[in-house]
Formats: C-alpha cells, structure tokens, sequence
C-alpha cells in the first residue's frame, strides 16, 4: 500500500517542489534584505541612499545568508537523520551536536573570551560540536548500531546540557549567564560576513558528506539485512549521515545558537509530497528550512518595537501549528 | 622679530591657539548597555548623547530614568545605531558581543566597559567613559567626588559591625569581590554570606539565612509588583518573621546592579538602618 503511495510520486515531484520551495526562498530572502528594524519598530526599506550600502551588504545580507543557510542545514540533516534512523522524532539535536556547540560556545562566553574577538565564540561551538561528534564515534564505534547511536546522543546531550548549566553556575556576572541564556535560544542579530565565512566551509562539506548518503537511505528503508544484501554498507551511510550532521549543524548553532524545531518540522511537512524515499526529501527539506527560518527572521523585524525576539523562539511558534495540524490530519490513518 | 610675522600669519596662529583650547566639537556618543547608559548620562555633556538603551529609562531599571527619557532610546542594535552615526559607542563587556564585533567592523570606536565589581572599579569606567568622549575633566572630578564621598562613609562607619545578610529576588545573595559587598563594608557591616566564603554573588537558602542569625536584613527589590517566582523568595513566610524581629534595610535594584557614584548611597541606607 505504502509501496504503491510511494511509487505514485515520481522522482518529477521532487523537483517540481524544490522549483516552488526554490521560489519561495528568493522571495523571503528579497523579503528579507529590504525589511529592517529600527527603535521604532519594523522599516522598510534602507533608510536613506548614504546608508542603503552599508546596511544591505554589511547588516542585512549576512543576516540573510545566514537565515538560508542555517535553515537549510537543519532541514537538510533533519531529513536526512530521520531516514537514517527511520523514527519520525530524529532531529539534529539528537545527535549532541547541538547542545555540544553550545556548550563550546558558552565556555568561550564563561572566559570571557568573546569579546576579544567575534569570531571566538562560533569558533567555541565548532569545537564543541566536534568534540561532542568524537564523544558519540568513541561510545557507538564497536556496537554500531542506531539504538546504541540514539542512546549515546542523548547521554551527550544531558551531559552537555549539565555542564552549561555547570559553566551558568560559575558565570562570572549575572549579565554573563543572562545573556548565555539568550544566546541558547538562537538569533541572527547583528551577525557579519565574517560569520559566514566561518560557517559556510564547514557547512559545505557537511551537506556534501549527507548528500552522499542518500542512495544508501533508500536502500536502508528496505531494512540493514535487505540493504548489505543490495552491496551497500549501512555502516558507511550512518556515519556520513551522523558525521556530515555535526560539522553543518555544529557550524549552524555556533554562528546563530540553537535554533529548535526546523530538523524535526520540516521534513514531516514534506513527506507526503515526494513519497517515502528519503532521498528524494532532502533537497526539499534543505528549500524549505531554509524558508522556515528566514521567514522566522523576518516575523522578528516585524514585531513591534522592543528588544528583538530570539530565532528559536519564533520558529518554535511557526512550526508548531504546522505539525498539531499534520499530526490531526494523520490521526484516522494511523487508528 | 614681531614685526616680521605677516598679519595672514598671525590669524593663522591665533587660530591654532584657539583649537589647542577648544579642541573642536565634543564627540557623539551612543550607549547600548544599561550600566554605559547611566555613566554616559553622569560624564558626558547632554548635547554630546545621540541615543541610549532602552532600559535607562526604566524607571525600575535605572536611577537616571528621566534624563534618559529625554533622548531616542534603542534596543542595542546595529542597524538602529547606524541611523545615528555616533563618534563612539558605549557599551558592555558581556553584553551584545556580536553588535560590538560587527560595529567594530564598520568602523566605529566601541569601548566595551567591564562590569563594576568596587567602588575603584567605578573610578575606572567613569574615568574610561570621560577619556572616549572628550570630557576628562568631568571624569576626574566624579571621581574625586566619589572618592569623597566614600571617605564620609569610611568617617561614619558603624562602631559595631551588625551580621548582615542580603536577599536578592531568586534566592540570590552577594559575596565577597562584589559592589554590594564593598559598599557592605564600607558601612561598617559584616556580610555573612561573605565570610562564609561566598564569592561574588550566589544563591542562598532560607534554611542558611536563618542559621546566620542576621541582625540586619537587606532587601533589593525587583520589580515588585510584577508577580515572578524571584519575588515570591521575598515573601517567605520565614523572611517576614526574621523581618518583624530584627533590622531591615531595603536597597533598590539599580543601586547595586550598576556601578554608579549614587551606589555609595546604598551605603549611607545600611548606615541609617543599623542605628535605628
């Protein structure tokens, strides 16, 4: 039945929706780049023709780039994980990644070491996020299997967890530990071309390394035995999904914080469009993550005046509705 | 020897001398943090101040409240700090790391103030702020003043130190290298939770507070008419008795939160409150 569903979509669906998703996103990001934020509140436009420069290429296109591609890799390696792991929950938070670029991030903060340079602070959670992804190949490396790797992701991220919350307990000014909080909620405020530089080296390879699993995640859909048994090597399609994950979403979290729910929304909200293959959902997960957040983005340039929301909260409250409504409409399927 | 400089030459060199006295207009500042906001607002001359945050003119947040009303305030931003074009940009140490980064990256002089841990280190970040904006002579004065200021305290110190603890909303308490604990003895009372090895600021249990058998009790409210899990710590059935039976002194939020030269007045209240 699921076969004939999934066989009633071809491959064309695909790509017919990542066109429109494609659309989509040069919209929100043309969107994005003429909406500002003044004490006022939402502006439109730049402000005047001596400013219109510095404020589109130094404020707003970084914000931007980084609303794509944040977005992008935390739909793309949501897709990807859940087809991995073949359970609906899977999300790039799972893996520790998350929690350990922050946990990074936070020590350069505990340090003080964030104002001497912008860039220490992002550079703290790719640190992180590595060293969370060599925690979890060390604990998953002899069993292997994906309940061990779930398992150890949790550990990771509970221990990641506590030890920010360890670092928060040492802060050495409350207004330290009260911004660490804020910046654990994700935001794109004010972040420059620098950021970008930084991130997207690590992103590319990343998406690539997932990218290159996706023939592997078809295969896998079929069950391990069934898989090894068409001449592909689950093993090798797990640690390209978990190792490209890290680096893109370890990358993502270090430069804008954690921003929660777009791994795990995104690729619900597409499924029933391309069918069951998980390979043919990570482009369109990758377009449509990358719309979820700067969209997001841009409803926080919107709010009225006062200090700006945090990223991870308005995606939070966009996704949500998105998924009550999947999850009431499945309802009678799944009975 | 006069005689030989031209007229055109003597105007010119009148008009050094006059620069060399007024060097020029003074330089614009914006200040994005509340505690730059207030100091900025103490050193800087009022045509100087293009914009502050929009907590300085809270009246819960800031004692400087409606001098700060009287300018545009921003939410610390990038963007919004643009439109003004300031020559320096005030802010904090721990605070909008990245708008100071990208700030800096455009070409503004941010001077980015360590917090307030004494009263020298008030000296420090009022004699910072004076240096950036071209008024040195106010800063040494503030702080000549300050120092004053802390000498009267010293001179009237309490002859019998009162075991004293604080409760800060949230259970919070302050310990040793902090503002409040140097102003503590500056007064001339014995900060419990110090003494006990706290070290900056912590948490305290009712259960502890109780135990120290404190004879003066300093209360900091937070916004105390706005329910909030901090302020229900205030309203422990065991604090209300402590409070019926021993002293109580309340100091407001802002006089600790910043490093101001009014935080020695602080002092003065735990002074008055002992002798009552």
């Amino acid at each position: 039945m699921t076969q004939d569903a999934a066989g009633a979509h071809d491959s064309s669906a695909q790509w017919r929706l990542s066109a429109l998703l494609g659309l989509l996103a040069i919209a929100a990001a043309g969107a994005s780049l003429v909406i500002g934020r003044t004490s006022g509140g939402p502006m439109f436009g730049f402000g005047g023709p001596d400013l219109a420069a510095i404020v589109l290429t130094e404020i707003r296109l970084p914000r931007t780039l980084l609303a794509l591609l944040v977005g992008g890799t935390l739909g793309l390696c949501g897709a990807a994980l859940q087809g991995l792991l073949r359970n609906p929950l899977a999300e790039p938070g799972l893996l520790g990644a998350s929690s350990g670029a922050a946990f990074g991030a936070v020590i350069v903060f505990y340090f003080g070491l964030a104002g001497a340079d912008s860039l220490m602070l992002p550079a703290g959670g790719v640190a992180g996020s590595l060293g969370a992804l060599a925690v979890l190949y060390a604990l998953a490396r002899r069993r292997g299997d994906f309940l061990t790797i779930v398992l150890a992701g949790i550990a990771i991220n509970a221990f990641a967890a506590a030890l920010t919350s360890l670092a928060l307990n040492f802060a050495p000014s409350p207004y330290a530990a009260l911004e660490i909080l804020f910046w654990m909620l994700g935001s794109l405020a004010d972040r420059s071309l620098a950021h970008v530089a930084l991130a997207l080296p690590l992103m590319v390879p990343g998406w690539l390394l997932v990218i290159a699993a996706a023939r592997g995640l078809d295969a896998l859909t079929l069950g391990e035995e069934t898989a090894a048994s068409l001449g592909l090597n689950p093993r090798r399609t797990q640690w390209l999904v978990i190792g490209g994950t890290a680096l893109a979403v370890g990358a993502a979290v270090a430069v804008t914080g954690v921003v929660g729910f777009v791994g795990l929304v995104v690729p619900h909200l597409l499924r029933g469009h391309v069918g069951h293959h998980p390979s043919r959902l990570l482009l369109p997960s990758f377009l449509a993550g990358a719309v979820l957040v700067a969209i997001a983005d841009i409803a926080i340039r919107l709010m009225p005046p006062g200090p700006e929301l945090k990223l991870g909260v308005v995606t939070a409250l966009l996704g949500a509705p998105f998924f009550f409504h999947l999850i009431v409409r499945a309802r009678p399927e799944g009975a | 020897m006069p005689s030989s400089i031209s007229p055109p030459l003597l105007v010119l060199l009148a008009v050094g001398a006059c620069q060399g006295a007024f060097a020029g207009p003074l330089p614009s500042v914006a200040s994005i943090n509340l505690c730059a906001d207030q100091l900025v607002l103490t050193v800087a001359a009022p045509e100087q101040v293009l914009t502050v945050s929009w907590l300085a003119a809270d009246p819960e947040e800031s004692l400087l409240a409606a001098q700060a009303a009287k300018y545009p305030l921003n939410y610390g931003s990038a963007e919004e700090l643009l439109r003004f074009h300031p020559d320096v940009v005030i802010a904090g140490a721990y605070t909008n790391a990245f708008t100071r980064a990208l700030l800096v990256r455009l070409g503004y002089e941010v001077v980015a103030l360590e917090p307030e841990d004494s009263v020298a280190d008030i000296a420090r970040n009022l004699r910072r702020v004076a240096q950036a904006i071209g008024r040195r002579e106010r800063g040494e004065a503030l702080v000549a003043e300050l120092d004053a200021h802390a000498r009267r305290i010293a001179a009237r110190r309490l002859e019998r130190a009162p075991a004293t603890v604080v409760v800060r909303p949230g259970g919070f308490t302050v310990g040793e290298h902090s503002l409040a604990d140097e102003l503590m003895k500056l007064a001339g009372v014995r900060n419990v939770a110090a003494e006990q090895g706290l070290d900056r600021w912590g948490s305290l249990s009712m259960e502890t507070l109780l135990a120290s058998r404190p004879e003066l009790v300093v209360l900091t409210g937070y916004r105390a008419s706005q329910p909030s899990l901090a302020n229900a710590v205030l309203a422990h059935p065991a604090l209300r008795l402590l409070r019926e039976s021993q002293q109580t002194a309340i100091v407001p939020g802002p006089y600790w939160d910043c490093g101001l030269p009014q935080s020695l007045d602080s002092a003065e209240r735990l002074q008055q409150a002992a002798r009552r």
